[in-house]
């Protein structure tokens, strides 16, 4: 025990002995300021609820015999004090957590939005582009047809980038037909861009809440673009498996990987956006665990709690 | 909204001697309501938080706390005022993370998670009031 701990459980003793001599509320604001202490000393809830039993069990044992339960009767008042640093703490938790989820809808909306710009505006640009290169070519002949097919080309390209822009940012896919197809959408341009082969499975076809598809297409996305761009895989699996109330989403790429044990420490930075996809499953309640090693390819498992009326509704329809 | 305010306690804020008795006095008003341990506990903390923020800013005030009748529902209200030189920045100040407590989400952003109701006036210079309320049907601890 160290002499933080020894010094806590020690003010801890003595204020519940008081407590118990009644006191009163002296007694409870001293056990307030020692929950208040312990919290702004860095102590979990775990350890300090450590300290407290031990505090308890010393003056409990040191009670007159047959007192033990008359101690433990009253000693409630003064646990509860002792927590109520700690409810505040977790409430404010609770809102932050909230605040961050509607974070993530003002900034998918807003995604939405610019993609749908984009492929709108930019979109009739290149449909009046094609209209005026027909023209151009009814006008100039055939010897101009050579250079006006490239044209063509370059034209057909830009409209399928865009397309794949728009769609990333925000896959207008992903509200209309879920996150199965988004996720095919999405493979087949990673597949385009990086010579990947993008393998997808599993239970996909069911809806999800807006907001579980939206992060689990993100976390996909980020997941996609690590084993291209920094894990130099060749395949990459992702698979999808529902339980009672539970999803759980698997990458899985043959890349170079990494040891997860540093990463997991924080020693090599957040880097790969790990810490990217921990906060988009945070605020769901969901969690991400990393395997990999060196030369070992990496696996991503996303584990996701689904709302039991979802859950309901799915297995109704 | 017809609001009935009975019988008032109050506490000259200006040590931790007087904290105490402010406390007292809220938890046996809140127990008097029928308020549960628990509640009647996040309540005595509201005032510690409360008075805390009157001494560290202000030097000296005082806590009012009386009994609140709305449609039918029973609460709780305390009152902090202070002389001391207002927050000059109120939504600054009601933000986690301005001050060393509200990084923890105590101070006044934790008054505010405890208590149903919470309301701060301030002007530079012209002192802080704030009033807090908590209702006895708003379930046990919430």
């Amino acid at each position: 025990m160290s002499t933080l701990e020894a010094e806590l459980e020690a003010r801890c003793a003595t204020a519940l002995r008081e407590h118990l001599d009644g006191a009163g509320e002296s007694s409870l604001n001293a056990a307030y300021e020692l929950g208040r202490d312990a919290l702004s000393r860095g102590f979990g809830i775990l350890d300090f609820t450590a300290i407290l039993h031990a505090a308890l069990a010393e003056v409990v044992f040191s009670a007159e015999p047959g007192h033990g339960r008359e101690v433990v009767g009253r000693a409630q008042a003064f646990l509860l004090e002792c927590y109520s640093p700690f409810e505040m703490a977790h409430r404010g938790a609770r809102e932050a957590n909230a605040a961050l989820r509607r974070l993530d809808e003002v900034r998918e909306a807003e995604a939405r939005r610019l993609a749908r710009e984009l492929h709108d505006e930019a979109g009739q640009m290149l449909a009046a582009a094609h209209l005026t290169l027909r023209e151009a070519a009814a006008e100039l002949g055939l010897h101009a047809y050579q250079p006006l097919a490239r044209v063509h080309d370059h034209l057909r390209k830009a409209e399928w980038e865009l397309r794949r822009i728009a769609h990333e940012m925000r896959p207008s896919m992903l509200d209309d037909l879920g996150l199965g197809p988004a996720l095919e959408f999405l493979a087949k341009g990673i597949s385009a861009r990086h010579g990947l082969v993008v393998r997808i499975e599993g239970a996909l076809e069911t809806r999800l809440a807006h907001d579980v598809e939206t992060a689990l297409y993100r976390v996909a996305q980020e997941a996609f673009n690590n084993a291209a761009k920094h894990a130099g895989a060749r395949e990459v699996r992702l698979s999808v498996s529902l339980a009672a109330d539970r999803l759980r989403l698997s990458v899985a790429d043959d890349g170079r990987g990494f040891d997860a044990r540093s990463v997991a420490n924080g020693k090599s930075g957040s880097g790969l956006g790990l810490a990217g996809i921990r906060e988009r499953l945070e605020p769901l309640g969901g969690s991400l665990k990393v395997r990999s090693a060196p030369g070992k390819g990496t696996v991503l498992i996303i584990d996701l709690p689904i709302a039991m009326e979802e859950h309901a509704a799915r297995f109704a329809g | 909204m017809k609001e009935t305010i009975g019988e008032k306690g109050r506490v000259q804020i200006d040590g931790d001697r007087a904290i105490v008795s402010a406390r007292q006095q809220g938890r046996a008003l809140a127990l008097g309501l029928g308020f549960s341990a628990g509640c009647a506990t996040l309540v005595a903390t509201a005032i510690s938080e409360l008075a805390r923020n009157i001494l560290l800013y202000a030097g000296q005030g005082e806590i009012e706390l009386k009994p609140i009748e709305r449609t039918g529902d029973e609460g709780l209200m305390i009152m902090a005022r202070d002389h001391g030189p207002g927050i000059g920045n109120v939504r600054r100040a009601m933000e986690d993370g301005y001050s060393t407590s509200g990084r923890m989400g105590l101070g006044l952003p934790g008054v505010r998670r405890l208590m149903d109701e919470f309301e701060v006036q301030s002007a530079t210079g012209g002192g802080t009031q704030i009033r807090a309320v908590k209702w006895k049907r708003a379930g046990a601890s919430a």
